[in-house]
């Protein structure tokens, strides 16, 4: 995979990697781009160019981790777009995910007790995830705004650190949904209506995955380094 | 270990090409960079047997190399473009020109494969649970802790441990509320046994 550079056709990147798609949505982008570089869409849509492809391309390769130099935008933009996904997922992929799971149920004829607990673990995986949502919405990128707006720390020593605990919780639960349903659950159901649910969870995780090397990668990187800044 | 592969070069023909053959060999994607000074942006991958082949006779770029060197393996392979030079090159781990034969580019591949396998030791049973396995699951199910585990099957909290990572590796199973599900899934369990709208 090569990385993406601002001269690119905007159309080779979603040939490349449709998983993009609903990505250059949360920009604001629309397909159609005709034979328009990544560069002139971004400038159209008064979208900071850099700020696109450290995105896109922390999408695109897992080991990918945009340097220092690459970082000069702000993370106020980072958190308006981690906001839209937020919303994505809220509005769009859970409501979808449980839509096909709920198809799943009604196609099982006899012996649907196992499915009804894979049901009651996907609930128990949804509430924690938005909580998990929630937290990052309410608490951390609040206090990410509020310390680039007033430029000191906060005195009750408070740092992103503390603020931003992990993903793991709600990534663990996702890949045990997975294994239970591929590995242990009989298959009292229809294939096809399973199929669409289980590649809908596959996507879903890949997302989640790219979505929290954004935090982990971008946003905490610079949080972390202005905090530094203003201790000294 | 997950493994990564870099093809660093400048010329877009070799990059590609390459990576198209090595591709069939490696079974993964293979990222491409035009120059090392883009591998500043990948030194933040842990854990990995990181192969980099890289144009020989350019920058390595040892910065970054040394900092994928701290979490990884990492080994560099040479790429030349004639095969006059063979001379010892200690820059390099290994040395690929463009005029190797497929079977050259294999054996290299399983030369550095069997470098990265070294490390590993195989897990070889059956993925079956044993019936003390099963117990502590069923333990976990309806909400012990290590320390109580432990204690009610007179063992120490250290073999405890052990089983639930053999647990974890069998089933691919690590949530408390996903071992219950498999524990009822598999009548290990009664739903009775446990309070639904804490655990699940």
């Amino acid at each position: 995979m090569e990385l993406f550079r601002k001269e690119d056709k905007m159309s080779s990147l979603i040939g490349a990697n449709y998983n993009l798609l609903p990505v250059i949505n949360r920009f604001g982008i629309r397909l159609g781009f005709k034979e328009k570089s990544i560069d002139e869409v971004c400038t159209e849509n008064k979208i900071h160019t850099d700020f696109f492809l450290a995105i896109v391309n922390t999408y695109t390769d897992e080991g990918y981790f945009p340097e220092a130099e690459l970082l000069s935008f702000s993370p106020l933009l980072i958190i308006e777009y981690l906001k839209n996904t937020h919303r994505y997922y809220i509005e769009y992929v859970l409501p979808k995910i449980e839509r096909l799971l709920n198809k799943v149920i009604e196609s099982c004829t006899e012996d649907c007790s196992s499915l009804k607990m894979i049901n009651s673990f996907y609930q128990k995986y949804k509430a924690e995830l938005l909580i998990h949502l929630n937290l990052e919405d309410e608490k951390v990128f609040p206090y990410i705004i509020n310390l680039y707006k007033e430029k000191t720390l906060n005195s009750d020593g408070s740092s992103i650190e503390v603020l931003e605990n992990e993903h793991t919780n709600v990534e663990v639960k996702l890949s045990d949904l997975k294994n239970l349903i591929i590995r242990h659950l009989s298959p009292n159901y229809e294939d096809n209506t399973m199929n669409e649910f289980l590649t809908a969870l596959f996507q879903f995780e890949n997302d989640l995955n790219d979505h929290a090397r954004i935090e982990d990668h971008i946003l905490i990187v610079q949080v972390m380094e202005f905090e530094k800044e203003l201790g000294k | 270990m997950k493994e990564n592969v870099f093809i660093i070069h400048r010329s877009e023909i070799i990059r590609k090409g390459l990576s198209l053959i090595l591709q069939d060999y490696f079974k993964m994607e293979i990222t491409q960079l035009n120059s090392t000074k883009d591998l500043n942006s990948f030194t933040g991958i842990t854990n990995s047997s990181i192969i980099l082949i890289l144009e020989a006779q350019t920058e390595v770029n040892s910065k970054a190399v040394d900092l994928l060197k701290k979490n990884n393996d990492v080994y560099l392979v040479g790429f030349y473009n004639d095969d006059q030079v063979l001379e010892q090159n200690d820059s390099v781990d290994y040395q690929l020109n463009q005029f190797s034969s497929s079977m050259q580019i294999q054996k290299l591949i399983q030369i550095i494969r069997q470098a990265g396998a070294k490390k590993k030791n195989g897990n070889s049973d059956n993925g079956e649970l044993t019936v003390r396995e099963k117990e502590v699951i069923r333990l976990i199910a309806v909400g012990l802790a290590n320390k109580e585990i432990a204690e009610k099957l007179f063992i120490s909290i250290h073999t405890v441990i052990s089983h639930r990572k053999n647990i974890t590796e069998k089933l691919g199973i690590k949530s408390i509320s996903g071992l219950t599900v498999y524990a009822i899934m598999n009548n290990l369990l009664d739903i009775q046994d446990i309070n639904p709208e804490e655990l699940i």
